[in-house]
């Protein structure tokens, strides 16, 4: 960072945002450069603000903010584009996404590899929503955090077989089971093979993966029920 | 000198409102009880007024004094129709258009799922019993074009599928009387998308 606290031109990603005052806007964006930052957008809710429409999320923008405390002051924006507004069930993966990095990144931690497959995980989901994106994102952010999965070999060090079926412990790695089941974390030993390769084409593997990502992202949250899958199951039972 | 304690609560209270924080909290209690005593007693009064008369419409869910408001019991409305807005302010600025004589729907919010406003929160089932009383055909969805408005119309849409009523979505991109020079470019690029081939 410069001696001004002045940032510009910085690629970013708008997470979330909350009215404030009158006319202003919170705005909590995802940069490639600085993290996840925190921006006071100051008169974006005029009616007729600049700001009014760009500051979407999903959408890649360029911003330039300063300032030293927790809060920036957002002082530049520019739309990108380059890709589709996202709709649909891909629109509920995206708030998603937003909220894993909204709940597990610490403010003003750098993330640039973290901040391209976030993006490239968006690029996807505007053509075919894929779940295995879902799985690779949730994959990358653990691994960002230091978090990352043991995939390459099991707890004692041994190379997984495909056939084999293991009990995925979180911060050990997977064990060896004898016989299947026997653990609520189950996972057979091709799934952790196909999420290592990121290739989750195998529907076994796509539900197994789904399974493990979801008990360790709800260790990693402290079990905190997450709004935005509350939302989408609502959305499915009705 | 400490303050007194109804008119700490007097500060308390008024800072339920958006925009103000404890100074102008403050401000506020102090020109009421100082300045004008009358001018509070009416704001007393009319607010206690308001909250016992003002309820929900029993089919569109805006803001009334009669069980039925006043659009929704004329009878030449257009019953066939139901449009969906999020607040009673997109109703006023629809009604404005003279474009639309149809009925509607106030939401009174949107789906937001960061914020864990959903299907429950809206209460969205009176939307979804209302839509189906068999009068209606078509439901035009007129939620914002934000993100949270999407979400919002893709829920609806999901929700109605399955009955017997059209859903439509009000189309979006360049304004009337609109400049491609002066139109910034998420919309010129969202219209462009959304481009249509002209009818035969």
């Amino acid at each position: 960072m410069t001696q001004r606290h002045k940032v510009d031109g910085q690629p970013a990603f708008v997470l979330h945002a909350h009215p404030f005052r009158e006319t202003s806007l919170i705005v909590e964006v995802f940069s490639r450069d600085y993290g996840r930052v925190a921006l006071l957008a100051r008169g974006a809710r005029r009616p007729r603000s600049a700001l009014r429409g760009l500051l979407l999320g999903f959408q890649p923008l360029e911003l330039g903010w300063a300032g030293k405390g927790e809060v920036k002051t957002l002082i530049k924006a520019e739309w990108q584009g380059g890709q589709p507004l996202l709709t649909g069930k891909a629109l509920f993966c995206g708030y998603y996404l937003n909220e894993l990095l909204i709940h597990l990144l610490p403010r003003e931690d750098a993330h640039e590899r973290l901040f391209l497959i976030y993006a490239e995980t968006l690029r996807h989901f505007s053509g075919v929503l894929q779940e295995s994106d879902l799985r690779c994102f949730e994959k990358a952010l653990l691994q960002e955090l230091g978090y990352g999965l043991t995939l390459g070999h099991d707890a004692a060090g041994a190379a997984l077989e495909t056939g084999g079926d293991y009990a995925y412990e979180i911060e050990r790695g997977p064990v060896r089971l004898s016989r299947r089941g026997s653990s609520g974390l189950s996972v057979s030993g091709k799934t952790l093979i196909d999420l290592a390769r990121g290739d989750l084409g195998d529907p076994r593997s796509l539900a197994e993966a789904k399974q493990l990502m979801r008990s360790l992202i709800a260790h990693y949250t402290g079990g905190k029920e997450l709004a935005t899958r509350k939302i989408f199951m609502e959305l499915q039972e009705l | 000198m400490s303050t007194p304690s109804s008119l700490e609560s007097l500060v308390e209270a008024l800072r339920c409102l958006p925009g103000v924080g404890p100074k102008s909290a403050q401000r506020m209690a102090y020109a009421l009880m100082q300045h004008d005593r009358t001018g509070a007693l009416r704001l007393a009064d009319s607010l206690r007024g308001a909250l016992a008369a003002i309820r929900h419409c029993g089919r569109c869910n805006t803001f009334t004094e009669i069980e039925l408001c006043e659009r929704c019991a004329s009878p030449k409305r257009d019953a066939s129709l139901l449009c969906v807005v999020e607040t009673p302010v997109d109703m006023n600025m629809m009604e404005q258009t003279h474009a639309y004589s149809g009925l509607y729907y106030v939401l009174m919010g949107r789906v937001s799922p960061l914020d864990g406003v959903g299907s429950r929160e809206l209460q969205l089932e009176r939307l979804l019993a209302r839509a189906s009383d068999g009068i209606v055909e078509e439901v035009i969805i007129a939620t914002n074009f934000t993100n949270e408005g999407e979400a919002t119309a893709h829920y609806l849409s999901e929700m109605l599928k399955t009955r017997s009523v059209r859903v439509s979505r009000i189309a979006r991109g360049v304004p009337v009387g609109g400049e491609l020079e002066y139109v910034d470019s998420g919309t010129l690029a969202q219209a462009f998308r959304e481009r249509r081939t002209f009818a035969e």
